[in-house]
């Protein structure tokens, strides 16, 4: 599991990978972000595919906004 | 922003803290062969800028870190702070399915799991040397690191002498991702790194899984060609990173 946040992290299923290393991310909401992966997901050359389930948090910024924290198994 | 405070939380962690609020993280991680990766989250520049700078001012030298080619903001960030590029992988993707690719003569090729653990871990040791000694794991990408060494991660190919070459295979739900493949110096050559693509790409199909990735060193022309002559396309490409 992703180590301690401050933010709000939500559930959620990439919908959409797009080309600029970045994800659309339907929450489990139904609200849909844009996210792109955490240093860590980076470091540790984990990959995030179509139809992953991901734990995001969202931007204090911007609620439109996130960043992957973790991939599920399934 | 004004109260941007840089703290540090742990040996290799740092938090940028605003107003106590948590609104960037920074750390630092070893890989086995003892380089330092860097990863920093925020979501504005000054607080990455702010965590690169003490971080750095901390740490020795080299760090490394790794960025997605695509991820132009990211890159400019890290480069922003002194890092240059080091060296470039390709990302392929490649299409499950059978294609004819028989093992070489008096090669077996071993399944995922049929592998005994004792000469697979010689295997792997001797792997380990002459890559050492040759390009060294350093042009590796870190997916080649398997502990503890598993053989329901393995296609193997044998010879009547012992094993001679291994595929590295991280079995993921939908997907298939190739860790490390690896042939024997004196057994190169002979179409036994093509069987053992061929293995992969076949037995991914019959679990089910569409696509099989790889990670290929830029300069590995000889990987290229192999991944390419299996029908890969580039996908996609990663930049490590270096502030010497």
């Amino acid at each position: 599991m992703p180590g301690a946040t401050d933010g709000i992290t939500v559930e959620g299923i990439v919908v959409e990978c797009l080309r600029n290393a970045t994800f659309r991310v339907e929450l489990t909401n139904g609200h849909v972000v844009l996210a792109h992966i955490s240093g860590k997901i980076r470091k540790n050359y984990i990959k995030i595919l179509l139809s992953d389930r991901v734990l995001v948090e969202l931007s204090q910024y911007d609620l439109n906004r996130g960043r992957i924290l973790f991939r599920y198994r399934n | 922003m004004n109260t941007l405070v840089i703290v540090r939380v742990g040996e290799r962690q740092w938090h940028a803290l605003d107003d106590d609020l948590v609104v960037g993280r920074g750390e630092a991680s070893p890989r086995p062969d003892g380089r330092l990766f860097l990863s920093i989250d925020a979501w504005r520049d000054p607080v990455f800028e702010r965590l690169a700078e003490v971080m750095l001012a901390a740490l020795p030298r080299p760090v490394h870190t790794v960025v997605d080619e695509a991820d132009l903001d990211l890159t400019a960030r890290w480069q922003q702070a002194g890092l240059t590029t080091r060296r470039r992988e390709w990302e392929y993707v490649m299409t499950s399915g059978s294609r004819p690719a028989p093992a070489p003569r008096g090669v077996t090729l071993l399944p995922v799991g049929s592998a005994e653990l004792r000469p697979l871990r010689r295997l792997n040791r001797a792997l380990h040397a002459e890559i050492e000694s040759s390009v060294g794991w350093d042009r590796m990408p870190a997916t080649v690191l398997s502990r503890p060494l598993d053989p329901a991660r393995h296609v193997v190919a044998a010879e009547p002498g012992g094993y001679v070459g291994l595929t590295r295979l991280m079995l993921l739900p939908r997907h298939t991702r190739i860790g490390l493949l690896a042939v024997r110096a004196g057994h190169r050559r002979r179409g036994i790194a093509r069987a053992m693509l061929t293995e992969v790409l076949r037995t991914s199909k019959e679990r089910g899984v569409a696509s099989v990735s790889a990670e290929v060193d830029e300069t590995n022309t000889a990987a290229i060609a192999l991944v390419e002559a299996a029908g890969a396309h580039r996908h996609g490409s990663t930049l490590e990173l270096v502030l010497r």
